[in-house]
């Protein structure tokens, strides 16, 4: 886990824990922003408090790790590259309202993360139903351009990196319960849901 | 006789040889088409079809429940309760073949782990087993001590990940009420035998915790994989994907403060093996008892194959010319067993026998022969894995033809299956383990002393099967949880000795050769059984590289004589015994218990082909499974 200024370097607690993270699987593109994004905000200088780490390593797994953190995180930020059939490049920034689906739809995303999958969706419905949530989750989400295989980033989503970095860095850093941060005309097609 | 299919012969000093006289002994028109099984053409089941509510086409698309895509098409009759025919399908191409083509050695191991989510430890080891056979370069005892319990943490995630996540939730109260409720009614009065191990009074409450979820079986395996993972990350570092594997041994440093803590993980598998062990010996024999026709159910000939793995440090050098001595000292003992009879132990001969065909696989016939023999002078198949091109060819689906990215592995032409049972199998059988305080192989049976920890000390004794089934391979996986960490605990003695003597080196240093041609074989497993990778190299890049799996093997299509691969065989064998009023309810439980019960791993993540043969690319799940 990465973090710029962890909390065991100020010997003082911090006020809040918030945790900004990427989920996804590498090589496939857009659909990377998620990690390859993590590796440039684990660069920026963080307050106290603020860690940084790739979440693609299994949802279960990371049902352990967050319910073993002490003290508890008290937002999550996660970005990720997900295919909602929205125009390439549409943000959609939202605070997750935690609603799960039924118990079969739990189960199979219980059983997809047993056997490897590594997505968004996957991510929140398992680490939910277990408990190891913070009440506050942002969710960055994009639509990608480019999904085959490959390093790069289409020229549409390379382009956003910037902003990208900026816009979930802002979730991270806005006060409790203060919602979406908007202001981020830059990006096109930024989508606030839920109303925010 | 080792092969009976196989035209190979051995001399009076055990080496193989190619039978005299025999014009072109690898044809494939050499062998009688075995299949045993009468199947109906495609137009006799489209006319059944076409005649009979009560013939039904039921397709699993994709089977849930397993780790990648797998989908099963079956034609099922409901009156005459049996399956008349199953195509089994692996529905996504791998291409880790293509991929590694040209590519730096050492690269394998990181790039091959990428084959699986769930176990890239397993591919990572056995691609470096590979490298360092064809540097070559033998890892220091400890280096090899700390593989084989890295590989049992590995498993102590699978075997619980198995038997309470996947398969377990067949044996639910939610399943078995839904689709028997006959049975569900007899498990609330009968007495589990057990109960003084696991703590269920009866049959009926022990399912009760199987529900997912919320059953506390199904919750207490997630803490178990937890703890298994821990204890890997310990010594290994990292997971999924490990960084740590090298030829030549291990990168970390061991001390005796990291044997310590992951004693700490290990001790918690003392309890959970007896306690695991007994509620699947009660649910088997459960369901022989509600109704004898379970033993049916996944039914197939006793035809598996492994090629063990845990390598004895004193033994393990690395060398292909020496496989069958360090093969015969590994705590698993490799084997190919063939109707019941263990045919041999041999590594060489194992490999050897083993050939895939593409018949009815999306490739196309790769043609000659790169070996004629193997590196000790053995005669090697053109359908060898060293001899194997991978060239996908994908078509439309047609069951007489081309139907799955599986290819058709057989060993002397004869269908086997692999799994964890079938190292416990050939252990048991072959009473060549090597000095254990833990471990004892009767030759019928593998006897296991687990430590005290809450529960008293216990004796416990898988028996070689008289049946082979769904149950039975759920059951032997079960005992493969005290299995594995007994193999853990000598392991972990040894460690202890090896850092007592100040035996700390974990690893060798080793030169990637640059210039001609070398070959090696990583002989290893995976949770689910059988791993191979099978590498050759020139002037210092790979110019071929194989993985066979053990779902490659289990989720086959028929071979060139027309045999079904195992799930197919394994399917229709198995008869319908769940209860239903009409076609529109009938849920499938039976073939769904048969296919899990091998715990299918299928193939997935990001593939494609810069060519015009653009095949697919998916996000899924689990890569381990085939081609």
């Amino acid at each position: 886990m990465a973090s710029a200024t962890p909390a065991a370097e100020t010997n003082t607690m911090p006020a809040r824990r918030v945790l900004i993270a990427g989920v996804g699987y590498l090589n496939l593109r857009d659909l990377s922003i998620g990690p390859v994004l993590v590796d440039q905000l684990a660069a920026l200088p963080w307050p106290p408090g603020v860690e940084v780490e790739d979440l693609s390593y299994g949802p279960v797994g990371v049902v352990h790790s967050l319910r073993e953190a002490s003290p508890r995180y008290d937002r999550l930020v996660v970005v990720a590259g997900v295919q909602r059939s929205y125009a390439p490049g549409t943000v959609s920034c939202y605070r997750w309202d935690g609603q799960l689906p039924g118990p079969g739809e739990i189960q199979a995303r219980v059983e997809e993360a047993l056997t490897g999958v590594i997505d968004l969706d996957n991510l929140l419905i398992v680490t939910k139903y277990f408990g190891a949530l913070p009440d506050e989750v942002i969710v960055v989400e994009v639509e990608p351009e480019d999904t085959e295989w490959g390093e790069a980033f289409s020229e549409r989503i390379a382009a956003m990196v910037g902003e990208l970095v900026t816009l979930a860095r802002a979730q991270a850093l806005a006060e409790p319960g203060s919602g979406i941060v908007h202001g981020h005309a830059a990006l096109g097609g930024l989508r606030f849901r839920n109303g925010q | 006789m080792c092969f009976k299919n196989l035209p190979v012969e051995f001399d009076e000093n055990g080496k193989p040889y190619l039978k005299e006289g025999v014009a072109d002994p690898y044809s494939t028109s050499n062998r009688a088409a075995g299949a045993a099984m009468r199947e109906l053409s495609d137009d006799q089941i489209r006319d059944l079809l076409a005649r009979n509510g009560h013939i039904r086409n039921v397709d699993f698309d994709p089977v849930t429940r397993v780790a990648g895509a797998l989908a099963f098409h079956a034609v099922a009759d409901l009156d005459q309760r049996r399956v008349i025919a199953g195509n089994s399908m692996a529905t996504l191409f791998r291409g880790y073949e293509v991929i590694m083509l040209g590519r730096e050695p050492l690269d394998a191991i990181f790039i091959t782990s990428r084959a699986c989510g769930v176990c890239g430890g397993v591919h990572a080891t056995c691609s470096a087993l590979a490298m360092e056979m064809a540097f070559p370069v033998q890892p220091p005892p400890l280096g090899v001590v700390v593989r084989n319990m890295l590989l049992a943490m590995e498993f102590l995630y699978d075997h619980p990940l198995h038997l309470f996540l996947l398969a377990g939730p067949d044996y639910s109260q939610l399943i078995v009420e839904a689709t028997n409720p006959e049975v569900w009614e007899r498990a609330q009065r009968t007495p589990a035998a057990n109960a003084d191990l696991h703590g269920y009074g009866t049959i009926a409450a022990l399912m009760e915790d199987m529900n997912p979820l919320t059953g506390k079986l199904y919750v207490e395996a997630l803490h178990m994989t937890r703890v298994a993972r821990e204890a890997y990350v310990l010594l290994g570092a990292k997971y999924p994907h490990p960084q740590t594997i090298v030829p030549g041994g291990i990168s970390v440093t061991v001390t005796m403060t990291t044997m310590n803590e992951l004693y700490n993980r290990l001790a918690q598998f003392f309890d959970y093996s007896k306690k695991t062990a007994a509620i699947w010996d009660d649910l088997t024999e459960f369901f022989y008892d509600a109704n004898p026709a379970y033993k049916q159910v996944g039914a197939r000939a006793k035809s598996m194959i492994d090629l063990g793995i845990w390598d004895d440090p004193d033994a393990y050098d690395a060398t292909y010319k020496n496989c069958d001595a360090w093969g015969d000292r590994r705590w698993a003992t490799p084997g190919a067993i063939i109707d019941g009879e263990l045919r041999t132990t041999s590594l060489q001969a194992i490999n050897l026998g083993f050939e895939e065909f593409v018949e009815h696989s999306y490739y196309e016939n790769w043609a000659g022969t790169n070996f004629a023999t193997d590196p000790a002078g053995g005669p090697l198949s053109p359908y060898h894995p060293w001899n194997k091109e991978t060239i996908p060819k994908p078509t439309g689906q047609n069951w007489k033809e081309k139907y799955s990215w599986s290819t058709s592995p057989r060993w002397d032409r004869t269908v086997v299956e692999a799994g964890a049972y079938a190292r416990l199998w050939n252990t048991a059988a072959a009473q060549k383990l090597p000095p254990s305080r833990f471990l004892q192989s009767t030759g019928h049976s593998l006897k296991i002393s687990m430590p005290r920890a809450v529960l008293p000390e216990l004796e416990m004794e898988w028996h070689i099967p008289d049946v082979w089934n769904a149950f039975e391979r759920n059951r032997a996986r079960a005992y493969c949880i005290a299995y594995t960490t007994a193999v853990a605990l000598d392991n972990w003695m040894k460690a202890q000795e090896l850092l007592k003597s100040g035996e700390t080196k974990v690893s060798t240093r080793f030169e990637v050769p640059r210039k001609g041609q070398q070959i090696g074989v990583g002989f290893w497993g995976a949770g689910r059984g059988w791993l191979a990778h099978h590498v050759v190299m020139e002037n210092g890049a790979v110019t071929n590289y194989q993985i066979t799996t053990p779902s490659t093997i289990n989720a086959s299509p028929r071979d060139p004589w027309g045999n079904p691969g195992p799930y197919e065989e394994a399917v229709m064998n198995t008869p319908i015994l769940e209860t239903f009023d009409g076609p529109e309810n009938y849920k499938g439980i039976d073939i769904l218990r048969t296919i899990r019960s091998f715990d299918p791993c299928m193939p997935c993540t990001t593939h494609i082909l810069a060519n015009d043969r653009l095949i697919t690319r998916e996000v899924n799940t689990c890569a381990c499974g085939v081609d």
